[in-house]
């Protein structure tokens, strides 16, 4: 059951902004992922039910293991009493917090600080798709797994925003996202497009 | 030609190095960590602590904390000033914190505390102050490395 509802988790998250109109309220980019190691048998039947996935895919990057969506999620310890105690790393196109946040109503609850959100890329300077989505969510579920045991402060999670930040760098130089040129503010912020990215980027605009 | 200072102390039988003068002609002084606190006492006749600052003095040597007394006079165009240095180990940097001598060692001690590493004891809110809290290492010894953080080099 862990399986069916983390599956549809992902899919939700992956979804594009703006795409489709349906919804007044804006699709971010959110992942939560528990910082903790799921058991093993959620894990195993994930991996049932993405079988033909995996088969194509010769090595096997890390699933993202998001945390099931919670229901009636209310923004709590967000008060000036609580000041002191939000944990978040915020740099242009990642940021990550420490707590979890609702998908949909962008409630903030700061008690679980077990938990870590990634919101990503909320002014879309880059075009996603669900594939380079999902690329950055295994990196970051990489990323706390390989940081696991480290002191939970502002330090680690910048440290971690910064290896995304690098890693959403190196996707645009292999031509995986492009900027995306109906961006408010379109200002390159990860060097200005050139044939040579490593690949042929030349910046040019793409339906999304 | 020895300072006013040195001459003094020497003359009190108190432990001390001279370093001579350096370029403004201001008398410097080495002191022991350990004798730190009570010749500060002493040296509150100097009632201004005009500067308290550190330093690295050579990766994987010491670490210097230097403190800048002169006293404060009227009339004088030239008010008697003293420098004191005072080395400890970077394996163990504690110095005497002289905040219940010049109060206004407070924020000073913090930042070379922050900056180096040097703990101040008997300092009465010894904590970071000019990087954030949760920041590890200490930034302005020789051998620090930063972290590779995406925004420091490499934004637009």
């Amino acid at each position: 059951m862990a399986a069916t509802s983390s599956y549809l988790a992902c899919t939700k998250f992956s979804m594009l902004g703006w795409s489709g109109g349906k919804r007044d309220l804006r699709m971010k980019r959110v992942l939560s992922v528990s910082a903790q190691q799921q058991a093993e048998v959620g894990e195993t039947q994930e991996a049932k039910v993405q079988e033909e996935q995996e088969k194509v895919k010769q090595q096997q990057p890390t699933q993202p293991r998001p945390v099931e969506k919670q229901l009636n999620v209310k923004s709590k310890n967000m008060g000036k009493d609580y000041g002191g105690q939000w944990l978040s790393s915020v740099t242009r196109h990642v940021r990550i917090y420490a707590a979890y946040i609702d998908p949909e109503t962008s409630e903030f609850d700061q008690t679980q600080m077990d938990k870590l959100t990634l919101i990503l890329d909320p002014t879309d300077e880059f075009v996603w798709t669900p594939e380079t989505c999902n690329k950055v969510y295994s990196y970051f579920q990489e990323l706390v797994d390989h940081y696991e045991g480290a002191p939970l402060t502002e330090y680690t999670l910048r440290l971690i925003g910064s290896d995304i930040e690098h890693y959403i760098r190196k996707l645009l130089y292999d031509g995986e996202i492009k900027y995306n040129m109906d961006a408010k503010v379109l200002n390159f912020s990860m060097g200005k497009p050139r044939i040579l990215f490593n690949n042929n980027n030349d910046g040019q605009f793409q339906d999304g | 030609m020895q300072g006013r200072l040195f001459v003094w102390l020497v003359k009190h039988g108190l432990v001390h190095r001279s370093l001579g003068f350096d370029y403004q002609g201001i008398e410097t002084l080495q002191i022991k960590p350990e004798d730190w606190h009570s010749i500060a006492v002493i040296l509150y006749v100097y009632g201004y602590l005009r500067s308290q600052c550190a330093y690295d003095v050579a990766p994987g040597g010491l670490l210097a904390s230097v403190y800048h007394l002169t006293r404060i006079e009227y009339g004088v165009d030239q008010p008697e000033e003293v420098c004191i240095k005072v080395f400890a180990p970077r394996s163990n940097p504690r110095i005497p914190s002289v905040f219940w001598v010049w109060k206004s060692s407070d924020f000073q001690e913090r930042e070379s505390y922050d900056m180096l590493g040097i703990s101040y004891e008997n300092h009465p809110r010894l904590k970071r102050i000019l990087m954030p809290e949760s920041w590890i290492g200490w930034p302005l010894r020789k051998d620090y490395i930063a972290p590779n953080f995406y925004e420091i080099q490499d934004a637009h």
